[in-house]
């Protein structure tokens, strides 16, 4: 059989960067991914079928054939759903995971991000609670992301963030002619706005190319490689090594134990000529990076004597706690010409609101948003008094497409024990495993936070030189999707968290967790940052413990 | 096309009707036939019998307020009738809901009308000059 330092479950976020710390100091990785290696060409530029509208599916998986997952809806009913269907809550299954085709937005959270129960109290019914780690124990890590992947920004104009002992390795992205009104507004307002860091290259950095402001960026791959995922940083260099075996199209099927109950390898399933191959490996760590919704399923399903409710389960925590983001906003007409088509779009952000807002619980970024192809804009961006058929319709898309303003933000979920992954016996995927089951919601103070930046996005939008302004209020739902997290949440306590605050599962010695799925909260910005952040760190900490 | 020959001057003439022309094509011209022949061969195999019911149930609505084929009647006409099926204000029994129907007509239409060319709709980018969207480094 054959024998490794460490195995990797997932090429995405957090498993590329452990795999390249790992492998950067001397140890044998084994680095699986369930999804292919998809390269520019295999992403493509297919406006139905992409990570951002996935009408007929994805271009950076899952298939939509063999990988369903089962959803409780509101009816309490379970329906079996598909990968691009309402609720499956897909994120991305390809080596780099999400980073491979995200819109590379690179926050930091905030100091009062990780101690939100301390700040605000626990809402009655809801599992807030403080991160056992710090921003300033994670600070230095945060560093490391932003120069070893390359990110842009304005370090000094975000005054509402935490200290930081660098600046960003390369200026912001420039501002196009929608940051004008914009600027303009939040100025009126007394707003502090800033551009939006991103792990995208605004000038050429460590080998690869600048930003050439494509029109088709979150949702796609990148044409000159300036959007920096795993799977162009982190992965290589591990590969370079010597030290890392990358399979792609390899699907971790459970986490082996001994007698004991101690962790020793991984069984794994590779689909070749229509037959299914079994293969089991043995090593010394196991790192469960599937992402929040697949690691917690990884885990339950690897039940055995010892642990017969799954590893890391034994105060039946894994799987709880699942969020992601209400994103919150509203869209406006502008009668003055804001649109230039250069890509990504996103150029301007507030970070005024995501704390100290008078009778809510945290709040949100702001920003604008990243340019939509037109049949995303006609699905998204019409307003509800419009006819979307006849003379009207078609007047609309071609006078307003390029006069619409969008501005949103990821707000803070209140999170809640009861949105859960769980798996579903009943139902397997095209390798006969057991798929993940979706039930419960967020906590229902989410809304009122959501409702509360709905009214600032409004408030930004008129100030700008809005003219028809419009949005909609959120309902209670489960959370999740390309933001999911908090399914194997970080803590000093076993009975309320699953991992240590190194994402050791607690009860292990050496089986460990690095993906979104840490999350305690998921603060108001887009989480990838955070995650790569947590996975430098643990990857620190599990190469210390091998050597 | 995967629907009889009726069928798809109603469709080809009710997509018309969700898509007119102006200045820019209307939906036929802009790609929509090439666009929904693939996909009823592919994706939307499974909503072919819901079109073939309900484009034959729009046919029996024409027949039933104007005494004539859909494809023959005046744009004020059609768009009448349509309207009534967006309501779900039939008069005749549909086996599909009118409403529902009615959406994923539109939402198809749309489809193919603004997609990328790959999907084959959208003929000669013209749904794109129109918007403004003008693809870069491709
Ligand atoms: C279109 C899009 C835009 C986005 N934009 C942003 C943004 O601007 N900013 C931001 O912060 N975030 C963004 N995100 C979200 C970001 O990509 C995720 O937060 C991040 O990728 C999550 O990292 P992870 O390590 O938790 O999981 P992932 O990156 O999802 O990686 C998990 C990997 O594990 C693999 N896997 C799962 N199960 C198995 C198994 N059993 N065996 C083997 N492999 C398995 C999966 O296929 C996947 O590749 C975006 C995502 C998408 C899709
Ligand atoms: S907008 Fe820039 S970073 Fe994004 S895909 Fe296009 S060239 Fe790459």
């Amino acid at each position: 059989m054959k024998t490794y330092d460490a195995v990797i479950v997932g090429a995405g976020a957090g498993g590329g960067i452990v795999a390249g710390v790992l492998a950067e100091a001397g140890h044998k990785v084994l680095l699986l991914e369930r999804g292919p290696n998809l390269r520019y060409e295999d992403v493509g530029r297919d406006h139905l079928r992409s990570q951002r509208l996935s009408l007929y599916g994805h271009n950076a998986g899952p298939h939509i054939e063999g990988n369903p997952r089962v959803v409780v809806g509101a009816d309490g009913q379970e329906h079996q759903v598909r990968p691009h269907q309402g609720g499956y809550n897909n994120n991305a299954a390809c080596v780099g995971g999400g980073t491979r085709v995200y819109g590379a937005q690179a926050w930091r959270f905030m100091p009062q991000d990780f101690r939100m129960a301390s700040l605000y109290g626990v809402p009655e019914g809801s599992s807030l609670a403080d991160w056992p780690l710090s921003y300033d124990d994670l600070e230095p890590f945060y560093e490391q992301a932003e120069w070893e992947l390359g990110c842009s920004g304005d370090a000094g104009a975000m005054v509402f963030h935490g200290p930081r002992r660098r600046g960003y390795p390369m200026p912001p992205l420039p501002e196009t002619r929608k940051t004008v009104p914009l600027k303009r507004g939040a100025q009126a307002l007394g707003w502090k706005t800033h551009p939006i860091p991103v792990l995208i290259n605004s000038q050429p950095y460590d080998g690869r190319g600048a930003c050439v402001g494509c029109n088709n960026c979150v949702g796609y791959a990148c044409p000159t490689e300036a959007k920096n995922g795993t799977q162009n940083t982190l992965i290589p260099r591990a590969l370079s090594t010597g030290n890392c075996e990358l399979i792609s199209e390899a699907m971790t099927e459970r986490i082996e134990t001994d007698a004991r109950g101690n962790v020793t390898g991984v069984t794994y399933l590779i689909e070749e000529n229509g037959a299914l191959r079994r293969e089991m490996v043995r090593s010394k760590v196991v790192v469960v990076s599937a992402g929040a919704i697949e690691s917690a399923r990884l885990l339950l399903n690897s039940s055995s004597n010892k642990h017969p409710h799954g590893l890391g389960n034994e105060h039946d925590q894994v799987g709880r706690n699942l969020q992601g983001h209400y994103y919150s906003g509203a869209r406006a007409i502008i009668e003055e010409e804001i649109y230039d088509g250069i890509g990504p779009g996103i150029t301007i952000s507030t970070t005024q609101f995501n704390h100290g807002n008078a009778g809510v619980i945290g709040g949100a970024m702001l920003a604008d948003d990243f340019l939509k192809p037109p049949i995303d804009f006609w699905h998204t961006s019409l307003p509800p008094d419009v006819p979307r058929w006849g003379s009207e319709g078609k007047r609309w898309m071609r006078d307003y497409y390029h006069r619409t303003l969008y501005v949103a933000g990821p707000v803070q979920e209140i999170p809640n024990p009861d949105g859960r992954v769980q798996v579903a016996p009943h139902v397997r995927d095209k390798f006969g495993i057991p798929v993940a089951r979706l039930s419960g919601t967020t906590h229902a103070a989410t809304l009122d936070v959501a409702e509360f930046m709905r009214e600032r996005a409004e408030e930004w939008l008129r100030a700008s030189g809005g003219t028809k302004i419009w949005s909609a209020r959120h309902t209670l739902r489960l959370s999740g999707g390309q933001h999911q997290a908090g399914t194997c949440r970080m803590g000093d306590d076993p009975r309320t968290s699953v991992t240590d605050r190194f994402g050791r599962v607690h009860a292990h010695d050496n089986l460990f967790v690095a993906d979104g799925s840490l999350h305690v909260t998921n603060g108001g910005f887009n989480p990838v940052l955070t995650i790569m952040a947590l996975a430098f760190r643990s990857g620190q900490h599990i190469a210390q413990a091998l050597s | 096309m995967i629907l009889n020959s009726s069928l798809q001057s109603t469709l080809q003439a009710a997509a018309n009707r969700i898509i007119p022309a102006d200045d820019y094509p209307n939906a036929w011209e802009g790609g929509v036939g090439f666009y929904l022949e693939r996909q009823f061969a592919t994706d939307l195999s499974r909503s072919v019998p819901a079109y073939e019911a309900g484009l034959a149930a729009l046919e029996a609505e024409a027949r039933i307020h104007f005494d004539a084929p859909f494809v023959t009647l005046l744009e004020a006409q059609q768009d009448e009738l349509l309207r009534r099926v967006e309501a779900g204000e039939v008069q005749t029994e549909w086996s599909v809901p009118p409403r529902r129907f009615f959406a994923m007509l539109v939402q198809h239409v749309a489809e193919g009308y603004y997609c990328d060319p790959m999907n084959l709709g959208n003929v000669g980018l013209r749904s794109w000059q129109m918007v403004g969207f003008v693809p870069r480094c491709d």
